[in-house]
């Protein structure tokens, strides 16, 4: 046997059998244009039966519900893409939300700065609480979030004492925030849009985002190249306690009136944005674009049910399927590829074991 | 460390100490908790939770989990609560909630087996889904016709004891898994599973059958718990034990079940079991609200499973001290990963 050519050796595995796919196929091979497509799809379903979806109000309703769950689901898509999960988010807007309103109702001429500081920082030290459990003493985060979310939503539910504080006691500003308008959209909009943008160059350019591809790819090789796992994920968890923090102040500036047991099934709502989306649930691939994509599509499925008469009740099994079904989609599509490329490495070996004779 | 001393450091043996300390403080609280009605009262309150408690203790033994178990109580109760409204018998709604349990809990086992999805978010979907098929044919309806004898299975006696009926069903469900967990081989096996699935699928073991058996088994258990559970409300909603899986869950990990899966025993399980049984009963008698029990609750989850890391970090701190100790020459060798050839050589 002859020692190949340096180069030769594998250059049949780079000529692929299906590389001649074209721009449409290259295209198509981005998960979030599919999503896009099955956005579209959703509305022209919805449109078809019941016109009155596509009229301003509408659409606005729609983007301003898409906005709050999207926020949040960046939060999440982060903490799956490093292989944990975070039941707590709805209990930590919850909490967020009803102490930055509180405060607000006792200084009626509190600066608007201040409930958001409030809020966020709230957020950050629930966030931090589950990352001192996850990262630190190393509790699996399904049981931990699990654990936090009843601490977190007693703990609400506590500090209110069953009251709730509605839109007659808080100043006119605050709920401003929500119906404020820049250039010619929703403010919300604009915020979520900017937080996707900033999350998806967090994810995709800096050292903290790719080492949380690492950690969720191979906690075992991130470990090894030299990565702390704890620092990293107390990081993603602390994130996402920050961002529930400021969903809580941004929901009861959209809603007005705010109580201990609102966003009680987020969790439901975000993770199913996230896998749908396409981040996988075994950490390491994804992307927070899609995640965001995720969010939208779930806005659309609710407002489209609600214009078709279909009653709220089948929404949470719609949840439920959606997170089954996404999950079970992607796990046959990350094995064919798997499959694929496994054998593409076997032709590329008996290519060059045959070019070496 | 001598025999009967190893026996008193055992996690059970503390367990016994909170029980006891559960009772000194149920005492002190009320002069009503140590009346044998209420007693009988915070046991059968804590009957369908102590149910699933068993399938649950399999499932982390197996180092999977189940979350959905809450949500599947309630579509049981619910197709329970539908077949009354349709004059059925209650004898014969009852196996129909126990198959509707079984047949969702294989539905997680199919998807965890042999789909090979990680069961926690598996049972996060099912815990939507299941919850919302049961808000789908029960709507916001609640059904409380329920016979008299029915509700007997809830909160009735034994005779003239103060033993609930419910107790018993328990304590013959207990029988069978304790037997089964730590008497035979399939037992034996489920801890395998959770301790190295890979070694135990090269050791022949059908790991997909066993993870099948335990889900299934866990909505059978639910089916149980349903039936209990409604009798004990008297009433069947689509909101019924909304929330259950996190008092589940608290008492097996409280009852020393590694929630990596692999170790613990079913005995620890059920004395973690009263343990929060009374301490919610006292909880309640001294006023605290529900709220704050689930802060409780909350806290005891997160607390025992600190106390438990904490323990596993120490372990394996003195397991490196003792290495350090007797350095033998493998064990250094060993030690630097990466052998530096000298330049002289």
């Amino acid at each position: 046997m002859t020692l190949s050519e340096p180069g030769t050796a594998g250059r049949p595995s780079r000529q692929r059998p299906r590389a001649v796919r074209g721009l449409v196929g290259r295209i198509l091979q981005v998960r979030e244009i599919g999503l896009v497509l099955i956005l579209l799809l959703l509305c022209a379903i919805v449109t078809a039966r019941a016109p009155r979806f596509l009229e301003g109000p509408n659409l606005q309703q729609v983007a301003l519900s898409a906005t709050l769950v999207c926020i949040v689901a960046l939060g999440e898509a982060l903490v799956i893409i490093a292989r944990q999960i975070d039941l707590s988010v709805g209990a930590i807007v919850a909490l967020s939300a009803f102490l930055a309103a509180a405060w607000l109702e006792h200084h009626h001429d509190g600066s608007l700065f201040v409930v958001f500081l409030i809020g966020c920082g709230v957020g950050t030290l629930l966030g931090a609480g589950n990352a001192l459990l996850v990262a630190a003493a190393r509790i699996p985060a399904i049981v931990a979030t699990l654990g936090t979310l009843a601490i977190y939503r007693g703990l609400a539910i506590v500090l209110a004492e069953g009251r709730q504080i509605s839109a007659t006691v808080l100043p006119v500003s605050y709920q401003e925030v929500a119906q404020a308008r820049v250039a010619g959209g929703p403010l919300l909009v604009w915020i979520a849009m900017l937080l996707t943008v900033c999350f998806g160059w967090i994810a995709r350019s800096t050292r903290f985002g790719r080492n949380l591809y690492a950690l969720g790819s191979s906690p075992e090789s991130a470990r090894f190249a030299g990565i702390s796992d704890v620092r990293n994920i107390a990081g993603v968890f602390i994130l996402s306690g920050f961002l529930c923090g400021l969903v809580g102040v941004l929901w009861g500036a959209r809603f007005g009136t705010v109580d201990a047991v609102i966003a009680r099934d987020l969790h439901f709502q975000v993770i199913s944005a996230v896998v749908v989306g396409g981040v996988s649930i075994f950490g390491g691939s994804g992307s927070v674009y899609g995640a965001a994509l995720g969010a939208v599509i779930f806005a659309v499925l609710q407002n489209g049910m609600l214009l078709l008469g279909i009653n709220q009740f089948w929404l949470e099994a719609a949840l439920g399927v959606a997170i089954l079904g996404a999950v079970t989609f992607y796990v046959f599509l990350a094995r064919r590829a798997e499959r694929e490329s496994r054998r593409q490495a076997m032709l590329a070996r008996g290519a060059s074991l045959a070019a070496d004779r | 460390m001598t025999r009967p001393l190893r026996y008193l450091a055992r996690w059970e043996a503390l367990l016994l100490l909170f029980l006891i300390g559960a009772f000194v403080y149920g005492s002190s609280v009320s002069r009503y908790f140590f009346t044998a009605s209420n007693l009988s009262i915070a046991t059968a309150s804590f009957m369908p939770i102590a149910i699933v408690a068993l399938a649950m203790t399999l499932i982390i033994t197996t180092g999977e989990i189940d979350i959905s178990v809450g949500s599947i109580i309630g579509l049981c109760a619910a197709v329970m609560g539908v077949c009354l409204e349709h004059d059925l018998p209650i004898a014969a709604a009852m196996p129909l909630g126990i198959l509707v349990g079984g047949l969702a809990g294989l539905g997680n086992g199919l998807i965890v087996a042999y789909v090979g999805l990680p069961s926690l978010v598996v049972t996060i979907g099912t815990l939507a889904l299941y919850r919302g098929i049961a808000q789908i044919i029960l709507k916001e309806r609640g059904v409380s016709n329920f016979p008299e004898w029915y509700q007997n299975i809830g909160f009735g006696t034994v005779g003239g004891t103060a033993i609930p009926w419910s107790t018993v069903v328990f304590a013959a469900l207990l029988l069978g898994f304790a037997v089964f967990l730590h008497r035979t081989r399939w037992g034996r096996v489920l801890y395998a599973i959770g301790n190295n699935r890979e070694v135990a699928r090269f050791s022949g073991i059908d790991v997909g059958r066993a993870l099948l058996g335990v889900f299934t088994a866990s909505g059978v258990m639910c089916g149980i718990a349903a039936i209990v559970l409604t009798a004990y409300l008297a009433s069947a909603r689509s909101d019924t034990a909304s929330g259950l899986e996190l008092q589940v869950i608290t008492a097996v990990v409280l009852g020393g079940v590694d929630i990596f899966g692999g170790s613990g025993t079913l005995g620890g399980v059920v004395i973690a079991l009263f343990v929060l049984a009374f301490v919610q009963n006292s909880l309640g008698l001294a006023g605290v609200t529900p709220e704050e029990q689930q802060i409780a609750t909350g806290a005891v989850l997160v607390g025992t499973l600190l106390l438990f890391g904490a323990g596993r970090l120490l372990r394996a701190r003195a397991a490196a001290l003792g290495r350090l100790w007797r350095p033998r020459p493998s064990a250094l060798a060993t030690r630097t990963p990466y052998p530096r050839i000298s330049e002289e050589d």
